[in-house]
């Protein structure tokens, strides 16, 4: 038995998984319909595809959720796991699985995969016969995912810095990075064996003020690092910034490089897919507000291109939407589609030029690192500060950049803290920027932070 | 001027936590940030560390008081070498509670200034007059 298959076996036995039947597995992503891989959708379609967000902890209630989900016309059903099993944390799940099904109110923010099992929720996922997306949140993801695809969840969110940074202080990011290459191992190797199980990065990371110059380099590297184990599909993302005119300057930076350095790298044959986040920032308390912001992020979503639309709801800044809510959500964005045939395509040749450069400055400090692999180079660079997340809270991320909204509402760097930016990209930054005489700078970031409510 | 900050217990609050650390840079501190889910026994270790003249803990999610009630008796088990300056200040209590009760219960906990719901720029002023008087 190969050592790769031994730590299989290792990760998948605990007092809280039923017997793992790998051979069955396998079996059944053999024969799966080619409805549930998201990746075969991509191949035969040019339709935007639209996927909302959600999860309940118990079976029923996300079954009622995808029917209504469905009913809507949804493209891609999502599955958003709960926090304590983000954080491997498999005992309290169970408990409050128990509690959640025996006095019918949610004790969990979204569903315990590993406490119902793939038996279970294979049964979901086959009668609704449509591509699913895992949403989670965990940096040790090896038991979640191997349960994800044997359930017949054929895409996978998330990466070592996406889902670490973001959401955690404390947990090692060098482990990180070990655990999500076992998860892109995990991937290549049922994708041999159907059509490629699709793999997605988090480009919203904090969605707070995010340069867009971090979002692709951190993109770049997840992709790369996904790519390198096997992974033959993969998406990146990024959210709405704020800024229409930055939006489609970021996405035709974002798809033009990660071909290149796909192919660059040897991995030309890999496909790739553009990934949209409706503003994932503080929402308008005031829905017809919410409606106008979702209809405009659904006409970007359309300019740049994307492949992929993640939805929100018009009740965001009122808690979890209800899933009649969730689903009229699905429908309005479907009619927007459908209105945005033919979109003339846009450009900034200046902008993108600025853009490009400075992620190349970035991607080439971070691969001229001495280290022997790819993802001991990006680990050293986040050490560095020479990749970090603004409001980021873990502890290795450098805290050092500053940005804020220039008067168009793109989002510029203030202060580059020890990001390898040339003087000639940062002066050109800077150059955008006005602060109004004795404006303090902290006034300004909050007004930024909060440009839709 | 040294100044201890961050988040108490477990909140994770960490967009105010930041603009913290901005400001009072701005303002020209030296600013050790421990960030979010701190907890109080760290938050004086790192005061003895830094020898710092301010301790500023935030708080959002408003269970301030159940992580920071230990404040007096803990004080008394460390010797700084300096009058630190206790201050406090975000979102200190779940639900709508007024000022007039909170600031003295957070005062009688150990703290200098409590700042309830407050603007941040001008309770960070305070601070700076606060520490002006104490130099003089």
């Amino acid at each position: 038995m190969s050592l790769f298959r031994r730590e299989r076996e290792l990760i998948t036995r605990n007092e809280f998984v039923d017997r793992f039947d790998f051979a069955e597995i396998e079996n059944f992503v053999r024969h799966a319909s080619k409805n549930l891989f998201i990746s075969h959708r991509f191949k035969h379609t040019d339709k935007m595809l639209v996927q909302p967000r959600g999860g309940f902890p118990t079976y029923d209630k996300v079954f009622a959720l995808y029917e209504e989900f469905t009913r809507a016309g949804v493209d891609v059903l999502p599955l958003t796991i709960d926090s304590n099993t983000r954080l491997n944390d498999y005992a309290t799940a169970k408990k409050m699985l128990a509690l959640s099904e025996e006095n019918d109110t949610d004790m969990l923010n979204g569903y315990p995969l590993v406490n119902h099992g793939y038996r279970t929720t294979r049964r979901m996922m086959v009668h609704f016969d449509t591509p699913v997306s895992l949403r989670h949140g965990t940096p040790d993801a090896r038991l979640l995912v191997e349960m994800a695809i044997a359930s017949g969840i054929f895409e996978i969110e998330g990466g070592p810095i996406t889902y670490l940074l973001p959401y955690s202080k404390n947990f090692p990011l060098d482990k990180a990075f070990l655990y999500w290459k076992y998860v892109e191992r995990v991937c290549a190797h049922y994708s041999a064996l159907n059509e490629p199980i699709n793999r997605e990065s988090f480009g919203p990371l904090s969605a707070t003020l995010q340069p867009p110059v971090i979002v692709i380099v951190i993109q770049l590297l997840e992709m790369l690092l996904s790519l390198e184990e096997g992974v033959r599909s993969f998406s990146v993302s990024f959210s709405q910034s704020g800024s229409m005119i930055q939006d489609v300057v970021t996405a035709n930076v974002l798809r033009r490089l990660a071909r290149r350095y796909a192919e660059e790298f040897g991995y030309g044959d890999a496909a790739i897919h553009l990934v949209y986040h409706q503003w994932m920032g503080a929402f308008p308390h005031n829905k017809e507000f919410s409606d106008a912001l979702i209809t405009t992020s659904t006409v970007i979503a359309a300019m740049v291109g994307a492949d992929k639309i993640i939805t929100k709801t018009r009740d965001e800044a009122h808690g979890i939407p209800t899933k009649e809510a969730n689903a009229r959500a699905v429908a309005g964005v479907q009619y927007t589609l459908g209105m945005l045939q033919g979109i003339p395509s846009v450009e900034d040749p200046e902008e993108e030029e600025h853009l490009e450069r400075m992620v190349v400055e970035i991607m080439e400090a971070v691969l001229n690192d001495g280290a022997d692999t790819l993802w001991r180079k990006v680990f050293n660079a986040i050490k560095r500060g020479h990749v970090e997340i603004p409001f980021s809270p873990h502890v290795i991320n450098a805290n050092e950049v500053i940005t804020i909204r220039d008067p168009r509402r793109n989002i510029r760097i203030l202060e580059r803290g020890r990001l390898p930016i040339s003087d000639r990209s940062f002066a050109y930054e800077k150059k955008q920027i006005s602060l109004r005489p004795g404006e303090k700078v902290v006034e300004k970031i909050i007004q930024d932070i909060g440009i839709m409510q | 001027m040294k100044v201890v900050t961050g988040v108490v217990g477990n909140d994770v609050h960490v967009v105010a936590n930041r603009l913290i650390e901005i400001s009072l840079k701005e303002r020209g501190f030296t600013v050790y940030n421990l960030g979010v889910n701190t907890y109080l026994e760290e938050f004086l270790d790192a005061l003895l560390e830094t020898d710092a003249d301010v301790l500023l803990i935030s708080s959002l999610n408003g269970e301030a008081e159940g992580w920071s009630r230990d404040l007096k008796i803990l004080k008394s088990r460390y010797r700084f070498r300096k009058d630190v300056l206790f201050v406090i200040g975000g979102n200190l209590a779940v639900g709508e509670v007024d000022e007039e009760t909170l600031v003295p219960r957070f005062e009688a906990f150990g703290f200098d200034l409590v700042y309830h719901q407050k603007d941040l720029n001008e309770s960070l002023d305070e601070v700076e007059e606060r520490l002006r008087e104490r130099a003089a």
